[in-house]
């Protein structure tokens, strides 16, 4: 015991821990009526540790190559010890991590969290819910099934649609003007070095905007509920009286961890292959087009819009306009009221939009 | 930069799928049923036929059994380049027994191909020409059997083969079902592709004796692949089990968790 408190002071001394632990940890205080959606973020940084650490586990057997993709992927399912739960994790990990990454913006819309100063906050969050898409989108490709070249080839096509220099986009995407293993190759270096990266870095701007911005007020509960930032000067928000960071909320974010693990293991144990149609287990093959080729859960809206409209082209300049809406919303959205139920149109708005995209997924689904 | 990054979010996030036509294993290179499908009768009646066949199944197109080129629509029906045609009936198993070797040398031993060119059958009067169906049990029926003989016979040989081809049609729906979560089933595979054409040259054998002691035979090949069957099912099993420890663990730390925060909350209260 000595020797351990003749340890602690030693590094005191040195890093001045206490200090750092009072500031950052148990003196860091947030708001008394914080909730549990806020532990959203907690539970998505954790997701994309897990994703990194089961990605470097599959990158032992992976093998990036045309020829020996498919191979190596069924050799991690089949002969590698526990490889099928790691590789579940994975594909499993990164369906979940877009779900909780939508639910984690739906909370900051409905709580307007995004409203300034937070405007940053709110771009950085865009960029990753983007990001992760994009590596969903580029890790699809990797196992080199009938599904993964089936549905890259589609998405890929689709940049013909936009004018002038669709082709030479798609020639790009691609590496060539097939998918092949050039693009099997471009898809892997961006799946697991380049947006990984981008991702990390917008992680930590994100949470550097947070830190500095300080926690926003959650408008429920409380008797005013506008903004009260001015605009005028650097501010960042106190809540004196409020919470803990340590070990208060930190608890609040281990309970939602837990409870996002015991779902995530629900999955993963008992149907992995929620995600997964048969077409995902069985070997590409570029002369035999599997009948039905959907993409993703969380791109069966863009699809199902891109076969409502008759002119591809119109299809894809709707969807853009929606993100660039979406994206610049805190420059739209100026309004200083936060709570929902005193925001009408806001509110309306919102549950429409949300219940056009739920629909719009269903039709997809069963279209 | 925000520029850049709404054309990354166009293109990752918006130009995405696209609805695609159906296009199965049948548009395997060829121009036969570029004529063909078109034309009424006769001429037109085998491509119709022929696209819900076992063979169309198994991407085995027009010029596989007819010969020609198969590319090129002037010279398709060339017999320079191989176009054979209609076999003449005494032909037929010959033609067939190209690729269905082993069923060949059965069909001419048997009953059956001791009476080509005497009225005899030939494949085609069980299986079909053009509609060519999965060989299976049901193909031995009365009202095929008594186009020539009594089913009597044909009566005791299937029966004698039922309860082995019913193993033989659950074995595969499980292995199908397991190929379809990506479980390597290619031994397994294999190993039903064997015992099933050894079975089925049974069929063509019409021996009665034969049949029920090879069946036996068959059976004991059927049981070891259950076996491996059994052992991937407790596999399966055991993840379950896993499964209901690692969710189990997960709430019980949520518990304590939201126990232990209440706690916290609780001593600041006071």
């Amino acid at each position: 015991m000595n020797l351990l408190k003749k340890l602690f002071d030693w590094i005191e001394v040195r890093v001045g821990a206490s200090e750092l632990v009072e500031k950052q940890l148990t003196g860091y205080l947030l708001p008394r009526n914080i909730n549990a959606w806020y532990s959203l973020g907690s539970v998505l940084l954790f997701i994309f540790v897990l994703q990194v650490v089961t990605g470097i586990l599959l990158l032992i057997y992976y093998v990036p190559d045309a020829e020996k993709a498919y191979s190596s992927v069924s050799h991690i399912m089949n002969n590698v010890p526990y490889g099928w739960m790691i590789r579940m994790f994975h594909a499993v990990g990164s369906n979940m991590m877009v779900l909780v990454l939508l639910l984690h913006m739906i909370s900051v819309l409905f709580m307007g969290s995004y409203k300034k100063p937070r405007e940053l906050n709110w771009l950085t969050g865009f960029m990753l819910l983007t990001l992760v898409q994009g590596i969903s989108l580029t890790g699809y490709l990797l196992p080199w099934s009938q599904l993964s070249f089936w549905a890259t080839t589609v998405a890929t096509n689709s940049a013909n649609a936009i004018p002038v220099i669709g082709p030479h986009l798609v020639e790009f995407l691609r590496g060539g003007k097939l998918v092949g293993a050039h693009t099997l190759g471009r898809f892997f270096a961006l799946h697991v070095a380049v947006i990984p990266v981008a991702i990390a870095g917008l992680i930590g701007a994100h949470l550097f905007f947070l830190k500095r911005t300080g926690v926003s007020t959650p408008p429920f509960g409380q008797k005013e509920t506008g903004n009260q930032w001015q605009g005028d000067s650097y501010r960042h928000e106190d809540h004196p009286g409020g919470i803990p960071f340590f070990p208060n909320f930190m608890l609040e974010d281990l309970r939602s961890i837990s409870i996002y693990l015991a779902l995530f293991f629900a999955v993963v144990f008992f149907n992995p292959y929620l995600f997964f149609p048969s077409s995902a287990f069985v070997p590409a093959n570029p002369y035999v087009t599997p009948a039905h080729i959907k993409p993703e859960w969380y791109f069966l809206a863009n699809y199902q819009i891109l076969k409502i409209f008759p002119n591809e082209l119109i299809g894809l300049a709707v969807q853009g306009a929606a993100m660039t809406f979406l994206a610049l919303l805190p420059f739209i959205d100026r309004g200083k009221e936060k709570h929902p139920l005193k925001r009408p149109l806001f509110l309306a708005c919102t549950v429409i939009g949300l219940l056009v995209w739920l629909a719009l997924t269903v039709w997809g689904h069963y279209s | 930069m925000l520029a850049w990054f709404f054309s990354g979010a166009f293109l990752i996030g918006v130009v995405l799928f696209q609805p695609i036509p159906a296009v199965s294993a049948e548009t395997t290179d060829t121009v036969c049923y570029e004529c063909h499908g078109n034309m009424p009768g006769t001429l037109g009646e085998p491509v119709k036929l022929w696209r819900s066949s076992i063979h169309a199944e198994n991407g085995i197109s027009c010029h596989s059994c007819h010969g020609g080129d198969s590319k090129d629509m002037a010279n398709a029906m060339s017999r320079d380049r191989g176009f054979l045609g209609v076999p003449k009936e005494k032909d037929i198993p010959a033609f067939c027994g190209r690729c269905h070797v082993g069923v060949l040398k059965d069909f001419k031993a048997s009953a059956h191909g001791r009476a080509l060119g005497k009225g005899g059958p030939t494949c085609v009067s069980c299986h079909g020409n053009h509609h060519v169906l999965k060989a299976s049990l049901e193909l031995i029926n009365e009202k095929s059997c008594s186009r020539c003989h009594s089913y009597d016979r044909a009566k005791v040989i299937k029966t004698a083969m039922q309860d082995t081809e019913k193993l033989i049609v659950d074995i595969e729906g499980r292995i199908a079902a397991y190929k379809k979560i990506g479980a390597d089933i290619d031994r397994l595979e294999k190993g039903l592709f064997a015992v099933r054409n050894h079975f089925h040259s049974l069929f063509h054998n019409v021996d009665v004796e034969k049949v029920k002691k090879e069946a036996s035979q068959i059976q004991s090949d059927l049981k070891k692949l259950e076996e491996t069957l059994a052992k991937m099912d407790r596999t399966q099993q055991r993840r379950k089990i896993a499964g209901v420890v690692t969710v189990a663990v997960a709430l019980l730390a949520a518990l304590l968790f939201h126990l232990l925060g209440k706690t916290f909350k609780h001593e600041k209260d006071v």
